[in-house]
């Protein structure tokens, strides 16, 4: 301490000074301590959180698989489309851009603007979509000015197509934007805002199918969302051609019947309930949902009288009319009701419960048989059976012959139809069934209704003897594992007592309504042997319809042909309708013909 | 002008720390800024050759002349403040730098070292054993006229680093309990009197966003809980050099400046973080060492407040990044990115250096 003494005594400075470095070391321990505990206790929660942070994943959408005939002519597919977008990181002035995108696109400036501040909270590295469908010139005119014009971005985009325009519209179905409400139901729970859903037909009922497996990307991102790198990618799996049994030379000719009408068309084989064509006019164009209606389009479409956008085949509800007289038939011989050989006298008029009744053919039949009966569609002989027979029992046979019920054909939307019954008008209409009403059933009016569809299914059912088949498009070389096979099963016949024996009888009158100068003759065709049965309905009531004719003034009634070739071996079953066509005989037979031709020629040529 | 007795005086083991800690910062800076434009790694490393080269330049003349011109130093950084306040350039929301050729001068960082050799100068013959009213008014004085300059810019994290050495020349030139209470209430009274009759409401505002980043589009508090994330995902050993998923794809902000203490965390873990702690607490215990060998009252009060301000920079940054602070803009020296920083950092060490080489009364 010696030497020290030139010095100022500085020990009071010091010792405070080493009490602050005490302070500081205990405070270096504490922090020790603290990052100890966030970087090693904690790690693993902290790992997680900075994982999250940097990986996201992104759904690839996989294109929607194709759909073709049952010839593999394809129906839809999927197009490359261009659409330009708005990168706005890769602008330095927006507003001349503007001027620029503006002239190059031929976009107004004041809609321009519009459209990106619309979306103007989202990053600026995200594309804002300008402009879609751009035409070939388009792209390349906003190609060639891609150096000084990098915030200008050219994006393809798989969009559905309809190659032949409204052709199947109504089977093949389309697509729209997905809604909010479907966004949260279970079946869209992997799709998106803004992704184009099947909403109509065969789109709608194979969609999960057809969406194929979507891949999968995990990239690594920036904390604004930029991409930097990828850590695994699973591509997306198209989904296989979705086959149809749909024929397309049938169904186009189906399709030209119907031009310029209301109406229905349904060809289907009988063996199998596969569908070869389906009609339904008037038709839409499909193509429009995908490249956007303008509104007016659309009003036209939703509010046209003819209800374009229904499918009338499994939607139209119709009085099936003389159509009905086969189900009488049926039903009266499996009742026991009458035999073959039993005749009614046809005089023109019949009185029943106090009400007249007539028949189409002003003089009357005369006597007839249940043959005879069904070759003339005498209304006399069948207000007879309707006389012999309850309407419960009536009911019940209709519904085991198909009426009543959906087919349960794979598209969505089918109509059940109606079979009346006392207790269907009792709950309904809150009144009592009338023995007349009995009446009016008989000959296929009152208040039943059915579908074209559920017509074929009838027709074909009679046509295979009392087999069910359950129509479908779905053909059996497309990979995917559906059950078309009746509920009913293949003891059908066994539980319920009907005999073969009767479906014969009335597939004779059937023939001979063809052949033999019947009301069905004008679809006759020689060596192949049509059965068939027409139905004209009336669509108002008989007094309305007198008082018109009475005045001259022309009453057209729906006009039905139902029928199947040939008579022993059962190939094809052709159902017609046509919306106030006249008389089935006049205007759906002949269409009939067309098709049972067109049939011959495709399918016997083949064999 | 300085004799070879003189120059084999110098503290080369501080020197050797300052040049360890100073590369460690180049390193983090290089990681954290590799996907930033420019280099601001060479930049560091041009800044540390300058600071160091003013560092020795400054160790020529001896610390009792420079305290004497120490009143001179005070004004001119005063002027340069009111000037900053009339012509100054807003960079990120202050009005701080002076900006010559493309380097930028912050007058507030040299102001520290100003202050100290100004407050050194007023407490040298100062012998009492408790400091007395007239000593408190005038140091509180001195130091509060840059300190509301500089609120005003606003910087407050700068601001609030001339606060510690006020505290270091109280507790060296002692306080009784009465004091240090009084001082507390005036302390408090005074900031409230600023807040209300001083600032203008969009000064407020700013100073109020600066404390609390609600002006950040992902919350408050992201900032923080981004640097936490950072740190805690390190681990123990870390995710290795330039592997930081948090630093490198942008998620940490004000990477290599403020939050520089993050990227290391993240990139040499827990391991990383005890070295770089080591090698600062080295630096710090040479710094609170040279206090006692300081030949006068004068130097001491100047090796005390450097080492008290170092201390003071390098816990409140480090506490804030982990989350036990509010986020309040102070960069960690010698570490973070920043020229001006540096040099101030290096004055005020060279200022250690000096005392030290000059403790022997007869050289």
């Amino acid at each position: 301490m010696e030497s020290n003494r030139i010095y100022e005594d500085l020990s009071g400075v010091q010792k405070r000074a080493q009490r602050v470095r005490v302070g500081v070391e205990v405070l270096f321990l504490v922090l020790a301590f603290f990052y100890w505990k966030t970087q090693v206790l904690d790690h693993k929660k902290y790992w997680k959180l900075s994982e999250k942070n940097r990986i996201r994943e992104m759904v690839i959408p996989a294109p929607r698989g194709l759909i073709t005939d049952r010839q593999g002519i394809i129906l839809v597919k999927n197009i490359g489309s261009f659409k330009t977008s708005l990168l706005r990181e890769n602008t330095t002035n927006l507003e001349r851009s503007y001027g620029v995108i503006s002239r190059l696109l031929g976009l107004p400036l004041e809609e321009l603007k519009k459209r990106v501040a619309k979306y103007s909270a989202m990053p600026p590295f995200k594309p804002l979509p300008l402009k879609e469908n751009l035409s070939l010139e388009e792209v390349a005119q906003v190609d060639a000015r891609r150096l000084e014009m990098p915030e200008l971005l050219i994006e393809t985009e798989p969009k559905r197509q309809y190659l032949f325009g409204s052709f199947a519209v109504h089977v093949l179905g389309y697509l729209q934007e997905i809604s909010t409400e479907e966004l949260r139901s279970r079946r869209y729970r992997d799709r998106r805002l803004g992704d184009l859903i099947g909403k109509m037909g065969l789109e709608a009922e194979y969609e999960p199918f057809l969406i194929g497996r979507n891949g999968r990307a995990v990239e690594v991102v920036d904390s604004l969302g930029r991409k930097q790198g990828e850590l695994e990618k699973i591509e997306p799996q198209t989904s296989p051609s979705l086959q149809l049994n749909i024929d397309f030379d049938l169904q186009k000719k189906a399709e030209s019947l119907l031009e310029g009408k209301e109406g229905a068309v349904v060809v289907l084989d009988p063996r199998t309930g596969d569908v070869l064509a389906m009609a339904s006019y008037p038709t839409f164009e499909p193509n429009k949902f995908i490249n956007r209606f303008t509104p007016e389009e659309w009003q036209a479409v939703v509010r046209d009288p003819g209800t374009p956008l229904e499918n009338r085949v499994i939607r139209g509800l119709y009085s099936p009319g003389s159509i009905f007289k086969l189900t009488m038939s049926l039903a009266a011989l499996n009742l026991d009701v009458i035999t073959e050989q039993t005749r009614f006298y046809c005089g023109g008029e019949v009185t029943f419960y106090g009400e007249q009744f007539s028949c189409w053919a002003a003089g009357g039949h005369g006597s007839l048989d249940l043959t005879s009966a069904i070759r003339e569609s005498c209304n006399i002989y069948f207000y007879n059976l309707g006389k012999r027979m309850r309407i419960e029992d009536i009911a019940r046979h209709a519904q085991w012959y198909g009426f009543g019920h959906p087919t349960g054909i794979d598209l969505p939307g089918e109509k059940e139809g109606l079979v009346p019954s006392p207790e269907w008008k009792k709950t309904r209409r809150k009144a009592i069934w009338y023995p007349g009403e009995t009446i009016s059933v008989a000959i296929g009016q009152g208040p039943l209704l059915v579908t074209p569809l559920q017509v074929a299914a009838h027709t074909a059912f009679i046509a295979n003897r009392g087999r069910k088949i359950v129509p479908h498009l779905l053909n059996s070389a497309t990979p995917l594992r559906r059950e078309f096979s009746s509920p009913e099963g293949t003891d059908f016949l066994l539980r319920t007592g009907l005999r073969r024996t009767a479906f014969d009888k009335v597939i004779k009158g059937m023939w001979e309504s063809v052949n033999r100068e019947g009301t069905s003759k004008a679809a006759v065709i020689e060596g192949f042997d049509v059965c068939g049965k027409t139905g004209s309905t009336q669509t108002i009531s008989a007094e309305t319809a007198e008082r018109l004719a009475r005045r001259k003034k022309e009453v057209k009634t729906h006009s039905w042909f139902t029928g199947f070739a040939p008579k022993d071996k059962p190939e094809v079953v052709v159902t017609v309708l046509v919306e106030y066509g006249g008389g089935g005989g006049a205007t759906a037979a002949p269409l009939a013909r067309q098709l049972f031709q067109l049939y011959r020629e495709i399918f016997r040529a083949k064999q | 002008m300085i004799d070879r007795k003189l120059l084999s005086e110098i503290d080369w083991v501080l020197v050797g720390i300052l040049l360890l800690n100073s590369a460690l910062g180049c390193l983090l800076i290089y990681s954290a800024s590799s996907q930033s434009p420019g280099n601001p790694y060479l930049r560091q490393a041009v800044f540390i050759l300058i600071s160091l080269v003013a560092m020795f330049l400054a160790l020529s003349l001896d610390y009792k002349m420079l305290m004497a011109y120490s009143p001179y130093f005070y004004v001119l950084g005063l002027l340069a403040l009111v000037g900053l306040m009339m012509w100054g350039r807003l960079i990120s929301g202050t009005k701080s730098w002076f900006r010559l050729a493309s380097l930028g001068l912050q007058p507030s960082e040299l102001m520290k070292v100003f202050l100290i050799l100004l407050l050194a100068r007023l407490f040298a013959e100062f012998r009492r054993r408790f400091i007395s009213a007239g000593m408190l008014l005038l140091s509180g004085g001195v130091v509060g006229l840059p300190l509301v300059l500089v609120i005003l810019q606003p910087d407050l994290g700068t601001a609030s680093c001339y606060l510690p050495l006020l505290f270091a020349v109280f507790v060296l030139a002692g306080m009784s309990r009465r004091q240090a209470v009084l001082l507390l209430i005036l302390a408090l009274i005074s900031s409230l009197a600023i807040w209300s009759f001083v600032l203008t409401d969009y000064q407020k505002n700013r100073l109020v966003t600066l404390v609390t980043p609600g002006h950040d589009p992902q919350g408050t508090g992201y900032q923080i809980q981004q640097s936490k994330i950072a740190i805690g995902s390190g681990g123990l050993l870390g995710k290795g050099f330039k592997q930081g998923t948090q630093s490198q794809l942008n998620f940490l902000p004000a990477r290599h400046t403020d939050f520089i203490f993050s990227v290391l965390g993240e990139e040499f873990g827990f391991i990383g973080i005890l070295i770089a702690m080591s090698a600062y607490f080295l630096l710090l215990l040479r710094l609170f060492q040279t206090v006692a060998l300081s030949r006068d009252r004068a130097g001491a009060y100047i090796v005390f407040q450097v080492a008290v301000l170092f201390s003071f920079q390098f816990l409140v940054n480090v506490l804030m990044v982990i989350g036990l602070l509010p986020v309040a803009g102070i960069p960690l020296p010698l570490l973070s990115y920043g020229g001006s920083s540096l040099l101030t950092s290096y004055l005020g060490i060279g200022l250690v250096l000096n005392v030290r080489m000059r403790r022997f009364v007869n050289v």
